[in-house]
């Protein structure tokens, strides 16, 4: 309404994005879908529609499949559970504080996402700084190798980028419950589990719902954590899937792989909300 | 309402906040320490990293391209944002939350699927890719950040003002340039830096539609490839002031009113 014109015309202002939209997201991403159909041969793409890239996804990767699968469950739940303990604490615990951390969350909310991950790679390395403060300080002798190029690493590193991208959902949700609602339960003899589970989990529903999804399908379509701190072990999907624009030059199969990892985590996120709300449900 | 789990939540909270704080606290201190291992003990302070860096081409070639993207994604998305989102008030209840949900979509697909799909399509049609086709690409999902942060702000505008404008005898766009955007203009802003700010930190959907060429997120990488040198940390502490410093920015003006 903010211009005060005719409905046509403020159709009209939206015409540029919706054009820009079509153009460069709808259709890139019907293509790739067309692609992942199609198939490389002697390096030339040809049109003939196939569904052995599909095949070949679920035959040739399903255990990359399982890896990357598990560590998104894992990263996402851990990223959920911390964000919430730590918008919890902010909004209930140290109320005073609570902007004052919010503050310091939201100043990398925008950004630093290789610089994190790389951070984390001189923290975890052999010479980085938790090896060589241990040293140092003559706990250890030898510095721990494991720290880095493990799956761990991975952990630690996607949760902690997407950490501030969590928070915010859910301390939205936690500021939007009153304290009279949760004292008017304490007097009428609620325990505070209870109206833990009563009253403040299920109003963070959305909150917990928009945490688990960000963090699941950022780790599932990641590939720079697993290549700079996750080493040969963790071996992710993303990773493969780069590689298909990269060395091995096989976009149809890179097409298929990241449909196929898409449709999964559909399933997965989708299963993840039917158990949240089974759990989140006020009883 | 007090809460009197006191000691072992307060241990924990600041335990959480030291996790989210040491990778800056570590990035900080290694680009000014003297060692060129990464480790403690710090035995003293030098510039000496940057001086090294700032004698590089590559780098300044890289901050070109970074500042020359970053600023073309801010007008566009802002542009073409605020004006979708001025459509998006006047949408029906149902349309305009069914529309506030498809613009999610771009920012929950992970970025590597929409990296190698704007390369393959730009590919297929035979685009070159360069600055322009990352401008166009980043587009691809700081506009829709735009359009949902004016439109948070549009939907608490006093109509009231637009209409007395208006009988007052001003032309619609005389109405929106002297009463609307000195309203929202904060917001505006603020939303235009977030979209910044996620353009000068984007990593893979550059890597995918730079073709030649670096940005600094790109050129850190290829840095990071060659092996550890401690001019890493300098561009990486550049990138991440560059960040929280347009994001601190960004923060200010959209709470001016909210």
């Amino acid at each position: 309404m903010a211009l005060a014109l005719r409905r046509p015309a403020h159709t009209a202002l939206a015409a540029p994005s919706a054009v820009f939209f079509l153009v460069f997201f709808v259709a890139p991403a019907l293509h790739l879908l067309l692609t992942s159909f199609w198939q490389m041969r002697s390096y030339k793409l040809a049109h003939d529609f196939t569904l052995e890239n599909y095949i070949e996804v679920f035959t040739g990767y399903w255990d990359s499949i399982l890896v990357t699968f598990g560590m998104a469950i894992v990263i996402a739940l851990t990223t959920t559970a911390v964000a919430f303990f730590f918008a919890y604490s902010a909004r209930f615990v140290v109320p005073r504080w609570g902007n004052l951390m919010l503050a310091l969350v939201m100043f990398t909310l925008f950004g630093g996402y290789l610089t994190k991950i790389y951070a984390w790679k001189t923290i975890l390395g052999p010479s980085g700084a938790i090896n060589s403060a241990l040293i140092a300080t003559g706990a250890i002798e030898q510095p721990i190798d494991m720290f880095l190029y493990s799956p761990v690493a991975v952990v630690v590193a996607l949760t902690h980028y997407l950490l501030p991208l969590s928070i915010l959902p859910l301390y939205g949700s936690l500021r939007s419950i009153g304290d009279q609602s949760v004292e008017a339960a304490c007097d009428l003899g609620a325990r505070r589990w209870r109206s833990f589970f009563d009253i403040i989990l299920p109003q963070c529903r959305t909150g917990l719902v928009v945490s688990f999804t960000l963090a699941f399908l950022f780790t599932v379509g990641d590939y720079v954590t697993p290549r700079l701190v996750g080493g040969p072990v963790t071996s992710m999907m993303g990773v493969f899937i780069q590689n298909q624009f990269g060395s091995r030059f096989n976009p149809p199969l890179g097409a298929a792989m990241s449909f196929s990892i898409i449709a999964l985590s559909a399933l997965v996120i989708g299963f993840a909300v039917l158990l949240l709300t089974r759990i989140a449900r006020p009883r | 309402m007090k809460h009197p789990a006191g000691p072992v939540f307060g241990v924990l909270t600041l335990a959480v906040l030291v996790f989210i704080a040491s990778p800056f606290v570590i990035l900080t201190l290694f680009a000014f320490s003297e060692g060129s291992t990464l480790s403690f003990p710090i035995t003293g302070l030098t510039l000496a990293w940057f001086d090294r860096l700032f004698e590089d081409r590559e780098f300044w070639g890289a901050f070109s391209n970074s500042l020359v993207i970053t600023g073309s994604v801010g007008v566009v998305s802002t542009v073409l944002g605020t004006m979708s989102a001025i459509a998006l008030t006047r949408a029906g209840p149902r349309t305009g939350s069914a529309l506030r949900g498809a613009l999610m979509v771009p920012l929950m697909l992970p970025p590597l699927v929409l990296g190698i799909g704007l390369l393959t399509y730009f590919v297929t049609l035979g685009i070159k890719l360069d600055l322009i086709t990352v401008i166009l690409s980043h587009v691809v999902f700081t506009q829709p950040i735009v359009i949902l942060i004016v439109y948070a702000r549009l939907e608490k505008f006093d109509e009231a003002v637009i209409h007395s404008a208006r009988d007052l005898g001003a032309t619609p766009l005389q109405a929106f340039f002297q009463v609307t955007l000195p309203i929202i203009g904060p917001t505006v802003i603020g939303a235009a830096l977030v979209a910044m700010a996620l353009s000068v930190d984007d990593f893979i959907i550059t890597f995918f539609t730079i073709g030649g060429g670096n940005t600094l997120p790109t050129f850190l990488w290829g840095m990071l490839r060659k092996g550890m040198n401690p001019s890493i940390n300098a561009v990486a502490l550049i990138l991440m002031a560059v960040t929280v410093s347009v994001s601190v920015l960004s923060m200010r003006f959209i709470r001016y009113r909210n």
